[in-house]
């Protein structure tokens, strides 16, 4: 069909804001407009749920012990599974169980729901896609005529410093590190501020896993570059600063 | 309809961006080099490196490097070719005008707050000054954040340019209604 049409849209959820971009060639701007809509109302959804600030949410009342998971929702059901399969795939360096005032999916439910707002929004007639959850980002279709988008990554001490340009077509960029925040990741197991890398990046196809891996790389540091020999992780890809030294690694497929 | 070099940074409140600016006092003069000039030192990543391999990635050194630029070698084949500009004897182009100077106007962006549109004073090729024309002032706080938030954000738009992205990694609080107009007026003043 004719014009391509392309909007961008922010959402204030979560204490922070989350940036989308869409474009179609397919279909008009009502119906990317209305895919917003959907979306706004989904991140909305997800913040009452999962929100460890608020005391009404399933995930605070499970931290409190008065919601068993059986009795949770769908999808806070899956959440808990897949922060599972996240502990074990990085050793107990990702693990929401062990952080104190107990259960926080926090790590994994920001690269998640981006990526559920890109389903939406592919349901919707979105082609090109951007969703930005504050630094993690869920990219679908490319830019624009069959270019990828070029996603940087910010220097963790100078945020207008671009480090790292990535060009991804489809797939989920997480970082984690001190940023704007501070030292929010805490090593799970010694309870310290996690002292691996100063900054990870983890490119895949699974927003939530992203997000999970790049705040394992950042307690695990060099060490956690094993978890990535896993064929579960053989499509994924790392781009770590190192903590102490003024040094990076990175890994990338052999297919690539 | 996309604006040439469109690019976008990732959003976040603004209520963060007034904490961060108080402590990151906005500098000019540092936008020039910065961005890519570590993007091409850098190995890994887009293209393909042997498992685990630690690659140097200076931070402070990258910023001095030379930034490598792919789309260099076509170039130079084809001067190759092309006399030396000694050889003519006459100057075919006038003398290169000063930059551009005058006030651009960029277009309404919207922020969760509401409407902003940035304008900024151009003086040969150089950003003097930028106001807000329309911004959010329904507090002392935005009104607050207002004042610092777009010399700021002029430093962290053209960052972006320079590096030609549509989207940042790792945390950001800048609202993209702000950069919108801000991108706007740029595009306008050519620069």
């Amino acid at each position: 069909m004719a014009e391509r049409v392309h909007t961008t849209a922010e959402i204030d959820v979560w204490g922070t804001i989350v940036f989308i971009e869409v474009a179609s060639t397919k279909v008009g701007l009502d119906q990317l407009n209305a895919g917003l809509a959907e979306v706004t109302d989904y991140v909305r959804l997800i913040d009452e749920e999962f929100s460890t600030y608020k005391p009404t949410s399933q995930v605070s009342q499970i931290r409190r012990g008065e919601l068993k998971i059986e009795n949770a929702s769908a999808q806070m059901q899956e959440v808990w599974h897949l922060c599972e399969v996240a502990r074990d795939l990085t050793d107990g360096s990702f693990d929401p169980w062990v952080v104190k005032g107990g259960y926080d999916p926090s790590g994994y439910v920001k690269g998640w729901a981006a990526e559920g707002c890109a389903r939406i929004l592919q349901r919707h007639g979105a082609e090109n896609i951007q969703v930005n959850a504050s630094g993690d980002l869920y990219l679908a279709g490319g830019y624009e005529n069959g270019k990828p988008w070029s996603i940087g990554v910010r220097s963790p001490e100078n945020k207008f410093e671009v480090l790292k340009v990535f060009e991804i077509y489809d797939g989920a960029i997480a970082t984690s590190g001190t940023y704007e925040l501070g030292a929010h990741i805490k090593d799970p197991h010694s309870g310290l501020i996690a002292i691996g890398a100063r900054s990870a990046s983890v490119l895949g196809p699974d927003g939530g896993l992203c997000d999970a891996l790049a705040t394992a790389l950042i307690v695990a540091g060099k060490d956690g570059a094993v978890y990535f020999s896993k064929p579960e992780l053989a499509e994924y890809k790392v781009w770590v600063i190192n903590r102490n030294e003024e040094t990076a690694w990175s890994i990338a497929q052999p297919s690539e | 309809m996309l604006i040439r070099r469109f690019f976008l940074i990732a959003g976040g409140t603004i209520g963060g961006l007034g904490t961060v600016l108080s402590i990151t006092p906005p500098q000019f003069g540092a936008t020039t080099g910065l961005a890519l000039g570590t993007g091409g030192s850098l190995a890994g990543g887009t293209t393909a490196t042997p498992l685990a391999s630690p690659t140097p990635a200076s931070t402070t050194k990258a910023t001095s490097t030379p930034t490598k630029k792919p789309k260099k070698k076509p170039t130079g084949g084809t001067k190759a070719t092309t006399p030396p500009p000694a050889s003519t004897p006459t100057p075919v182009s006038t003398p290169k005008p000063a930059g551009v100077s005058g006030t651009f106007t960029g277009a309404n962006g919207n922020t969760q707050f509401g409407p902003v549109q940035v304008q900024i004073t151009v003086v040969n090729g150089k950003i003097t000054n930028a106001i807000g024309l329309t911004y959010p002032t329904g507090s002392f706080r935005d009104q607050q954040i207002n004042q610092q938030a777009i010399p700021y954000l002029i430093q962290e738009t053209l960052a972006a340019q320079s590096a030609n992205i549509q989207g940042v990694g790792g945390a950001s609080y800048t609202s993209q209604g702000w950069v919108n107009s801000l991108q706007s007026a740029l595009a306008k003043a050519g620069l």
